[in-house]
């Protein structure tokens, strides 16, 4: 370029030197009388009239010699003119300027293609520049994405109609269609240059306007072609595939005639000609673009190619660098969860520690209670056995059994209670836990003069439980009911399950249960008359048990009469 | 009549069965530790053993392994304030097991039935 710049230069002097066969010059070949010039070129000074090829705002060439001859005249057919006369007439220097000038001509246009070439190519880097430097700098993947589809599609950018991305997935077997961007009519393509238009965006302003409002928007768009656009890795035969291993661009024509790309493909796409650009970072490949000009059909020339190339390195490695932080926020908020977790657990574990203690304590004090009472209770009813019937005594020792009696009901909830502070939970049947309790109240059910019905779920799921818990709550909901109902009928005892709930059902339309024992459902041990209720003390407890675990139970009364007692146990995960 | 053995740490709950069962017609020999109701059961026969399970610094289910050992005819109840030996496998070796409760007739219900059952083999 420079040297083209030099030689340019000694060509416009030679031209000047050579053309200045002033006036005077061409008197002293006393040859003016013989020809037939029509230029102004002879004369130093021209008035405007003179030269039709001088504009408005060029004046200065009306008394500038040299700078008319280089500007004006070398283009001016009148000039070609005389100097073909002259070079007619035998003037030596006609020939050699004429040489020059065809020269300088041929030169000036070369210049000027350089000239475009070099401000193309700086408005290339200074657009590959505005990329790179938010490639560089985003680690996120939509935006990624929106400055490459946008860089491919804009006219700012590489001026393309539509772009494709697909990227292979993480598994490394298939290439799936992943973004489609640009317009699918020719009236959408209207709409969007116009649009583009009138904004007047910077590419950085168009991605970001992109990202924002139309990356749902054309995924969906392009959904049907993005869909059939998977490919995978192992078949080596296909046009994409072929790109991606053999890690160069490949620009296809006439596409539904090539032999290198399927009918299928070709109709997939719709457009006969368009450039497949491979995405790769190091060794590792990301995917493929495929660029087409499917609306406006202009040829993708070997500088779109060579431009693009240039560009998809970037984008690859910008691509990887924005998924792998994707993946690494992924494995930091698992992390972060899992602290989280292992923080719970930690008070949890902290938590049942003093709970267990607790527990310990309690079962501790009950067990030393219990024998005391027995013996207390014990020997009362031995006492009572033997004393007369109208012995005074008697009602004292009564007094004492019935005290006695409440107290050991009252210890066995205790001890439930605090047995229920460190569950030992498993899978199980709770079909058989409900028949097994049944069984084990068999007695209490005849003395009841009350019948047992089981409507049992085929499909019930086992439930991660205390069986004992579980096993203490049905039993004693059952115990409620027996001993809070009319004689006859019977107790329909079910289960069932949806949405990952289990319920287990004791229905009992003779069931009546006190205003008393009623009140009695609200939290254990608040107040020392619940715990003077005699034979509903379990009923709090089942509940507080069954709410510690996440699960729950309710007591109604449904309409037509009767009690009705629920469970719900949630199908929960062993943790 | 039967003879039974009451092996407890506690002297009134000793006292207590042996009244309460003694009225029901059976001989009743007591125990307060696991020694002395093994040289109870080397001094004589017994249809049935009535054992605690916590005798103070011994364990009422390590004489009852042993009892299983050497006398395997001999049945065993176990009497407890604790519900949770229910589940312990070595509790299962005895032939009943009752809560202790001021409420004898469960623990007589159960000798009734153990000594039925033994008649029977």
């Amino acid at each position: 370029m420079a040297r083209m710049r030099s030689l340019y230069g000694l060509l416009l002097e030679m031209v000047s030197r050579a053309a200045i066969l002033k006036p005077a010059d061409i008197a002293s070949t006393r040859l003016e009388g013989f020809l037939n010039l029509q230029c102004c070129w002879r004369k130093d000074t021209i008035s405007i009239e003179d030269c039709p090829f001088i504009e408005p705002g060029e004046e200065s060439l009306l008394v500038s010699y040299d700078r008319r001859i280089v500007e004006k005249c070398l283009t001016c057919p009148r000039f070609a003119s005389d100097l073909n006369e002259m070079d007619s007439a035998g003037v030596p220097s006609a020939t050699l300027l004429k040489v020059l000038s065809t020269e300088l001509l041929d030169l000036r246009v070369r210049l000027e293609s350089m000239d475009g070439f070099l401000n193309s190519k700086t408005r290339e880097i200074r657009f590959l520049h505005e990329l790179s430097t938010v490639l560089q700098t985003s680690m996120d993947l939509d935006e990624v994405l929106s400055v490459a589809m946008t860089a491919i599609t804009a006219g700012k950018g590489f001026g393309m109609n539509r772009a494709f991305l697909l990227m292979c997935d993480k598994d490394q077997q298939y290439l799936r269609g992943y973004l489609g961007v640009g317009p699918r009519t020719i009236e959408e393509a209207w709409h969007i240059w116009q649009e583009v238009e009138q904004t007047d965006l910077t590419l950085k302003e168009m991605a970001h306007y992109f990202q924002k409002n139309k990356l749902f928007s054309e995924k969906v768009k392009f959904q049907d072609i993005l869909e059939r656009l998977t490919v995978a890795l192992d078949d080596h035969d296909h046009i994409l595939t072929r790109s991606l291993y053999e890690k160069r661009p490949i620009l296809v024509v006439e596409a539904f005639n090539n032999p290198l790309v399927s009918r299928e493909f070709a109709e997939i796409l719709g457009v006969d000609s368009f450039l497949i650009m491979p995405l790769i970072s190091g060794n590792r490949k990301i995917g493929v673009m495929i660029a087409d000009n499917f609306i406006t059909q202009r040829a993708i020339t070997h500088q779109d190619i060579q431009s693009i190339e240039t560009f998809a390195f970037p984008v690859a490695f910008a691509l990887v660098r924005a998924s792998l932080y994707e993946q690494l926020h992924e494995e930091v908020e698992k992390l972060t969860l899992a602290n989280r977790k292992l923080q719970e657990q930690q008070e949890l574990i902290v938590k049942m520690e003093k709970m267990a203690l607790v527990g310990r304590i309690t079962s501790s004090i009950a067990h030393s209670i219990r024998n005391p009472l027995m013996v207390i209770g014990g020997f009362a009813r031995s006492l009572l056995k033997s004393a007369d019937v109208d012995d005074p005594k008697k009602e004292y020792l009564s007094s004492i059994i019935q005290e006695v009696r409440q107290l050991e009901d009252v210890l066995v909830e205790i001890l439930n209670y605090s047995d229920s502070l460190y569950p030992v939970k498993d899978r199980w049947d709770l079909n058989q836990l409900l028949e097994d309790s049944c069984r084990d109240l068999q007695e209490k059910f005849a003395a009841a003069d009350c019948g047992c019905r089981f409507e049992l779920a085929d499909d019930l799921p086992t439930v991660f439980i205390d069986y004992k818990q579980i096993s203490y709550c049905v039993r004693t909901l059952l115990v409620a009911s027996l001993e809070n109902r009319s004689p006859g009928g019977e107790i329909v005892v079910s289960s069932r399950w949806w949405d990952n709930v289990v319920m287990l059902e004791i229905d009992d339309p003779h069931g009546n249960l006190t205003e008393d024992t009623w009140e009695t459902m609200s939290p254990p041990f608040s107040s020392t008359q619940e715990l003077g209720v005699a034979g509903v003390v379990g009923l709090p407890i089942c509940r507080t048990i069954l709410e510690k675990s996440g699960n729950s139970l309710t007591v109604e009364r449904p309409q037509g009469g009767g009690m009705q007692y629920i469970i719900k146990l949630n199908l929960q995960k062993e943790d | 009549m039967s003879r039974l053995l009451v092996v407890d740490d506690e002297a009134s709950i000793r006292m207590l069965y042996a009244q309460e069962l003694g009225e029901e017609g059976h001989e009743v020999v007591t125990a307060g530790t696991a020694i002395e109701a093994v040289e109870k059961l080397q001094g004589g026969a017994f249809d049935l053993i009535l054992l605690d399970i916590k005798l103070k610094n011994e364990s009422g289910l390590d004489l009852l392994q042993s009892i299983v050992k050497d006398r395997h005819d001999l049945p065993v109840i176990l009497c407890s304030a604790f519900s949770c030996y229910k589940d312990d496998f070595s509790a299962w070796l005895a032939d009943g097991y009752v809560v202790k409760s001021s409420d004898l007739q469960e623990l007589k219900d159960e000798i009734r039935k153990v000594l039925a059952k033994k008649q029977n083999r």
